[in-house]
């Protein structure tokens, strides 16, 4: 169950990243802290640098300095108009996938197309 | 949140170090390395904090968790290669000052870089290249003593077994034998390279006022850093070279 977890969450890492970040300019550890609460718990939390650091070569996102009062200074990120463009697609693209999924999970497939429906085996004792 | 220990506090200091040397070795730009190594540290204290271990932040294995990121920040071979410099001027100055000693205390013409010799030299460069790397243990073993006893314990063993499967070395092999003027050549082409290094840490910055600062950090910084190196070399020299003759390793 874990496993599968992680893989899915693997998938959809970046994406969640560029929404957090969304609302609001946040620094790494804040970040996985937001995920926490939100119910997504990473196996390793160093797992979102290398994924910050893709978003932020591409353009979507962009860091800055600022100092702490309790240690070194830290790094933030914020949405760049770039980031917030292709959030609005991976949305769009989450939210279809999404709901195909769901819509085979409840079986609603299956009364689409009656030819699709395959006689069922009699598992009854003989 | 919980206040940290000097324990937990190098143990974490220590991974960042071994990250930093990785991503170092990998070519990432120094810019970017030293802001990856601040915001690892970061987050690695910020965990202590709250009661996490470092393994929850780099996974259980560092070095794959380096990699991961490294790769997304465009290494470059080249920027590895310029670490050959420092290294280059460290053997060098190593070879030119073991020459010019026993030239002075020997009172002869000519100096011999014998087997021994470039290992100590060579072991000494690959250890100062290496070690911070022992960091990565830190996931595993959290105080300092405990690496160094781990690495210690390895380099005895493999020492002892070379030992024991009859391996046997002439550690007073001559590689290679030279005059005065050669010496002092080199002495002259390690300063030469040592000037071109510390212009080469200076260039990075904006102003000249910051330049012309940098240069003179660096100068002091790697004046300083040669001169222990060569101190250690001598001086591990003497230790190794009695402890191996005490072994009959040079029969």
């Amino acid at each position: 169950m874990e496993v599968r977890l992680t893989q899915l969450l693997r998938g959809t890492l970046d994406m969640c990243l560029l929404a957090t970040i969304a609302q609001q300019p946040c620094y790494g550890y804040e970040m996985v802290q937001r995920l926490a609460q939100q119910g997504l718990t990473l196996v390793s939390e160093g797992s979102i640098y290398p994924l910050l650091s893709r978003l932020q070569q591409r353009g979507y996102l962009e860091g800055y300095l600022i100092p702490s009062t309790d240690g070194p200074p830290r790094k933030y990120y914020r949405l760049l108009p770039k980031g917030a463009e292709q959030l609005a697609q991976w949305q769009a693209e989450w939210n279809n996938f999404a709901q195909a999924v769901s819509q085979i999970l409840k079986g609603a497939h299956a009364d689409d197309n009656p030819r699709s429906v395959h006689p069922q085996p009699d598992l009854r004792p003989q | 949140m919980i206040i940290l220990d000097q324990s937990t506090r190098s143990q974490i200091s220590d991974l960042s170090e071994a990250c930093g040397r990785y991503w170092e070795l990998r070519g990432i730009a120094q810019e970017h390395r030293d802001e990856m190594q601040l915001e690892l540290e970061h987050h690695l204290l910020q965990a202590a904090m709250d009661a996490k271990s470092p393994e929850t932040v780099v996974g259980p294995n560092p070095t794959a968790f380096a990699e991961a990121w490294a790769k997304e920040m465009h290494p470059h071979a080249l920027r590895a290669g310029a670490l050959l410099l420092p290294g280059l001027i460290y053997a060098l100055s190593g070879i030119s000052t073991t020459a010019i000693v026993e030239l002075l205390l020997a009172h002869t013409s000519s100096f011999s870089l014998t087997l021994f010799t470039a290992f100590m030299l060579g072991g000494w460069g690959v250890m100062a290249l290496l070690l911070p790397l022992a960091g990565f243990l830190a996931v595993r073993m959290r105080t300092r003593s405990k690496r160094s006893m781990l690495l210690a314990a390895v380099f005895i063993l493999g020492a002892l077994v070379a030992r024991l499967s009859g391996m046997r070395v002439n550690w007073n092999m001559t590689l290679l034998s030279w005059s005065w003027p050669l010496t002092l050549g080199l002495a002259v082409l390690t300063v030469g390279l040592a000037c071109l290094e510390c212009w080469r840490r200076a260039s990075h910055e904006r102003t000249f006022s910051d330049r012309l600062g940098k240069l003179w950090r660096s100068v002091l910084t790697l004046t300083g850093d040669v001169v222990l190196f060569d101190l250690l070399v001598g001086m591990s020299s003497v230790v190794v070279f009695n402890a191996c003759a005490l072994a009959g390793c040079f029969k």
